[in-house]
């Protein structure tokens, strides 16, 4: 099987609604700051409630959020 | 460095304070043989009943100054977000794994080790201090992955 991984675009995201600050986002959707920045690294993929929050919490689908592609792919 | 970590490494130091305690008392047995059951219970339940009271003395411990430090640096008073989230709990269960791999290798030498003939009592020495060395492998493990940003 295709070896994949879980991708996202929350710095861009954050950017895109008025710089907002990894703090902000973390109060918003309720866990710590360092698991955004995890989250942003790439070296932790939530689970499925916390990227439907973070999906709410910028008010885009999950699929803009978020996307599963094969590994080593450049975006 | 995260409050978690902040609190994890107390707890790594007190764990490493509690087993050099017990060493210090054990080797002196192990050397002269003298393998006496009362003062082994004896050290066996203040390395019991420390563990127990550091754990929760030291957590309480932390949070308070933890919270005091941030009101320092703040200059106001709010209650500090010392939330734990879904990353907290995986990084826990797999700090918890390695305390598990840890205590089970020390529980199965020291049961080998009574199979090749060495006095029950340094058996169960020898998983009292496994039981402390598995504390001290979870914390470093937890350490390690908050560290390395899982």
């Amino acid at each position: 099987m295709e070896k994949r991984q879980v991708r996202n675009n929350i710095r861009k995201l954050r950017f895109q609604n008025n710089e907002m600050t990894q703090e902000q986002l973390a109060e918003k959707v309720g866990v710590t700051r360092q698991t955004i920045i995890a989250l942003e690294g790439g070296k932790y993929a939530p689970s499925l409630e916390l990227a439907f929050r973070i999906s709410l919490a910028f008010g885009v689908p999950l699929q803009e959020v978020f996307s599963y592609e094969p590994e080593g792919a450049e975006k | 460095m995260s409050y978690q970590e902040k609190n994890i490494t107390v707890a790594m130091v007190s764990h490493l304070l509690i087993l050099a305690y017990y060493f210090f008392n054990l080797f002196p047995i192990i050397q002269s043989g003298d393998w006496v059951a009362n003062r082994l219970y004896a050290l066996w339940l203040v390395v019991i009943v420390a563990t127990i009271l550091v754990t929760i003395i030291g957590s309480i411990l932390t949070n308070i100054i933890l919270s005091i430090v941030e009101a320092i640096r703040s200059r106001k008073y709010e209650d500090p977000r010392f939330i734990t989230d879904e990353r907290d709990h995986l990084i826990e269960l797999k700090g918890i794994r390695i305390e598990y791999i840890t205590y089970s290798i020390g529980v199965l030498s020291s049961i080998l080790a009574f199979i090749f003939g060495q006095p029950p009592l340094l058996m169960i020495s020898t998983i009292f201090a496994f039981g402390i060395l598995a504390e001290i492998a979870g914390d470093i493990a937890k350490i390690t992955l908050y560290r390395r940003g899982l």
